[in-house]
C-alpha cells in the first residue's frame, strides 16, 4: 500500500512536472509558477501545524523577505540566482528562529496573534520600503528603473523556469519528509501531544521548536526568492498580512497532513481568482467560496480535501491492513 | 540512594509540597496519599517540570534540581505519566526512539538497547502499531519499555495501574519488580492500589496535604495509625474495636 501509492504519486509528480510548463500557455505557466512558489510556502505552514499543533500566520510575509533578499542581491552582486536564493532561505530560516522565541513561551491563538503581529509589521515595511528593482541604495527602489533579473541558467524561458520551481517545491516536500522519519519529527510528535512528554523523553523542546520554524521559515524565504526570479518585480500587495491568514485557511482546507494538500492550498490560491477573472467574475467572490470551504473542512473534514482524496485512494487501492503512515507526509 | 531533601513547591499562596525530606534505598519504592496530598507535584519538581522554591533531589551523588530537565534524562532519569504520554502519530518504535534519539552512543547500540527494552516489557510484536491504536495495558507496557530505555538511573511511575484489570495490574507490578535487576535503576512508585505498593514497593513515603505523614518499611507504614486516619480514610478507633 504504502510504496504503491507513493510510486503513483511519483510518477504523476514526474509527468505534471514534464508536461504542465510545456502545455501552459501564456499567462498560465506564470499562474503556476506563482501557485508552485506559494505551495513551498503552504507546505511550511502545513507542517508546523500538523507535526506540532503550531500556527504560523507570516508564511506570506517571510516569502516577501525571501523575495526582497533575492531582488537585492540580484542587484547589487553578479551572484548565481541559487546563491541568493539559499542567501534569501537562509535569511527566513534566521527570522523564523526569531518567531519561534515567543513560541517558546505561548501556545494556541497567542502565539497565532503574535505571529499575525509580524506579519503586520512587515507588511508596513513593504508598502513604505517596496521592492529593490535596481535603483541605488540599500532598498533600491526608483520609479524608472527596471533592471534585469537574472535567471538561473537552466531555466531561463518561463516554461523551464516552471519546471525549476516544481523541482524546488520536490526539494521541500523531501525535506519534510526526511524530517518527519528522523529524530526531528519524532521530537515534533512529542513536542505536540505535550510539552512534559517531550522533556520526558530528553527532547531539548526550545532546541526542536526554533529548529521547526526555522524549517518553515526556510520554505517560505525559497518560495518568495523563486517568485521574485519568475516575476522580475515584486509588489507590497502580494505580502498583505491578510495573504498569510488567507494561506493558512486553505492550508486548512487543502489538508496539512498531506503534502498534496499544500498543491491544493496553492491552486486554490492562486489559481481559482484567476479562473474567475478569466471567466468574468469578481476575484473577490473566492473569498466568500473559500470562507464556505474552510467552514465545511472545519466542521466535516479534519484532514480537508487532501484527507479527503487519501480516503477515496484508500477505498479504490486494498490494502491488506491500514497502513496510516505510508500516504502521509 | 534517591536522597530527597527539604523539598518545597508553593502556587501562589498553596503549599503543594511543604519541606519533604526522604532517603530511599529500596529498590522499588512507594509514594502513596490521598487525592491532592502532593505526588505528581514530587515527580513533577524531580522531572523538572516545576521549579522547586527550596531542596534538592540527590541521586547517585548528582543534585538533580540543578539540571535542565531533558538534562535529567540524559543523565538517566525516566518517568511515565498519570494520563500516559504515547504519541499517537508514532508508532510503538518511533516513541520508544524519541528517547534513544537524545541519548549519546552508537546506532547499533541504541537499537540494541530499544530491542531489549521492548522484549523486557513485552512490546515487541507493537512495535511497529501507532500509538493511537494501543489499548489502556499496551500503553502502560510501552510506557514500561520507555522508562527502561538507555541505561536509567532512576525512573518514576506516576499511578502506572490505573484502568488495569487486577491481572494486568499484576503483570505490570511484576516488570516493576524486575527493573533493578535489567537496569540497576531505582523505581518510585505512585499508585492508589496499596496492594500493588505493599507487594512491590519495600519503602514507603506518605503524603497529606503536601506534608510528609510518614516513611519507612512499607508494611510499617501501613500499619502506622496516622496513615490511616489520613490516607486510608479508616477511624482508628474503630478498627482496635
Ligand atoms: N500547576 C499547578 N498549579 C496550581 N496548583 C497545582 C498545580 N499542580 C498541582 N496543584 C495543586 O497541588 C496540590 C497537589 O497536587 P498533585 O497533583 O501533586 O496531587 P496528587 O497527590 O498527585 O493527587 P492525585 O492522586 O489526585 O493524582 C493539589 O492541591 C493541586 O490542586
Ligand atoms: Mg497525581
Amino acid at each position: 500500500m504504502r510504496s504503491t501509492t507513493n510510486t503513483i504519486w511519483a510518477v504523476l509528480g514526474l509527468a505534471l512536472i514534464l508536461v504542465l510548463p510545456a502545455f501552459a500557455g501564456g499567462q498560465w505557466v506564470k499562474i503556476f509558477t506563482s501557485t508552485t512558489t506559494f505551495a513551498l510556502a503552504a507546505a511550511g505552514a502545513g507542517f508546523l501545524y500538523t507535526r506540532l499543533g503550531m500556527v504560523s500566520l507570516v508564511q506570506v510575509g517571510l516569502m516577501g523577505v525571501g523575495g526582497w533578499v533575492t531582488l537585492r542581491l540580484n542587484h547589487a552582486f553578479n551572484f548565481p540566482f541559487e546563491i541568493n536564493l539559499m542567501v534569501a532561505g537562509a535569511v527566513t530560516m534566521f527570522l523564523g528562529n526569531l518567531i519561534a522565541l515567543p513560541a517558546l513561551r505561548m501556545r494556541g491563538l497567542y502565539l497565532a496573534l503574535i505571529t499575525l503581529m509580524f506579519a503586520a509589521g512587515l507588511d508596513i515595511v513593504f508598502t513604505a520600503k517596496q521592492f529593490p528593482n535596481g535603483a541605488e541604495g540599500f532598498w533600491g527602489v526608483g520609479t524608472t528603473f527596471a533592471a534585469d533579473m537574472r535567471r538561473p541558467v537552466v531555466a531561463q524561458s518561463d516554461a523551464a523556469y516552471l519546471r525549476y520551481t516544481m523541482v524546488w517545491l520536490v526539494i521541500g516536500f523531501v525535506l519534510i519528509e526526511l524530517h518527519r522519519r528522523m529524530a526531528p519529527g519524532r521530537a515534533w510528535a512529542l513536542i505536540r501531544k505535550s510539552e512534559a512528554a517531550a522533556l520526558a523523553s530528553g527532547v531539548n523542546v526550545t532546541l526542536y521548536k526554533t529548529w521547526a520554524f526555522g524549517l518553515s521559515g526556510l520554505l517560505a524565504g525559497l518560495g518568495g526568492g523563486l517568485l521574485a526570479g519568475s516575476l522580475g518585480l515584486l509588489d507590497s500587495a502580494t505580502f498583505r498580512a491578510s495573504e498569510s491568514v488567507m494561506l493558512f485557511a486553505l492550508v486548512i482546507v487543502g489538508g496539512a497532513r498531506f503534502w498534496y494538500g499544500a498543491v491544493i492550498a496553492a491552486v486554490l490560491f492562486r489559481v481559482v481568482p484567476g479562473l474567475l477573472n478569466n471567466w468574468g467574475v469578481d476575484a473577490d467572490l473566492s473569498l466568500v467560496i473559500f470562507g464556505a470551504a474552510l467552514l465545511h473542512a472545519v466542521m466535516t473534514a479534519p484532514d480537508g480535501l487532501a484527507g479527503q482524496i487519501n480516503g477515496a485512494i484508500r477505498t479504490l487501492i486494498p490494502s491488506r491492513k491500514s497502513d496510516n503512515k505510508g500516504a502521509k507526509a | 540512594m534517591i536522597s530527597i531533601e527539604n523539598l518545597t513547591v508553593r502556587f501562589g499562596g498553596v503549599v503543594a509540597l511543604d519541606h519533604i525530606g526522604a532517603e530511599f534505598s529500596a529498590n522499588v519504592s512507594g509514594l502513596i496519599g490521598p487525592n491532592g496530598a502532593g505526588k505528581t507535584t514530587t515527580m513533577n519538581v524531580i522531572s523538572g517540570f516545576l521549579d522547586a522554591h527550596n531542596g534538592h533531589v540527590i541521586v547517585e551523588g548528582t543534585d538533580l534540581v540543578k539540571l535542565a530537565p531533558h538534562k535529567r534524562v540524559q543523565w538517566g532519569l525516566r518517568r511515565s505519566f498519570q494520563k500516559e504520554q504515547i504519541a499517537n502519530d508514532l508508532t510503538v518504535r518511533e516513541n520508544l526512539m524519541a528517547i534513544t534519539d537524545h541519548l549519546r552512543g552508537a546506532r547499533v547500540e541504541k537499537r540494541a538497547d530499544l530491542e531489549r527494552a521492548a522484549e523486557f516489557a513485552g512490546v515487541t510484536g507493537i512495535l511497529g502499531k501507532m500509538g493511537r491504536d494501543l489499548n489502556t495495558f499496551e500503553r502502560r507496557l510501552t510506557d514500561v519499555a520507555r522508562c527502561v530505555i538507555g541505561h536509567p538511573k532512576m525512573i518514576m511511575f506516576d499511578e502506572p495501574a490505573g484502568g488495569l484489570t487486577p491481572e494486568e495490574t499484576e503483570r505490570l507490578g511484576d516488570l516493576i519488580l524486575g527493573i533493578h535487576d535489567l537496569t540497576g535503576a531505582k523505581v518510585l512508585v505512585i499508585d492508589h492500589d496499596v496492594e500493588l505498593i505493599e507487594r512491590i514497593c519495600a519503602e514507603t513515603l506518605v503524603l497529606d496535604f503536601g506534608k510528609r505523614v510518614a516513611f519507612g518499611p512499607t508494611s510499617e507504614v501501613l500499619r502506622d495509625p496516622a496513615v490511616q486516619a489520613a490516607y486510608l480514610g479508616i477511624d482508628v478507633e474503630e478498627e482496635h474495636a
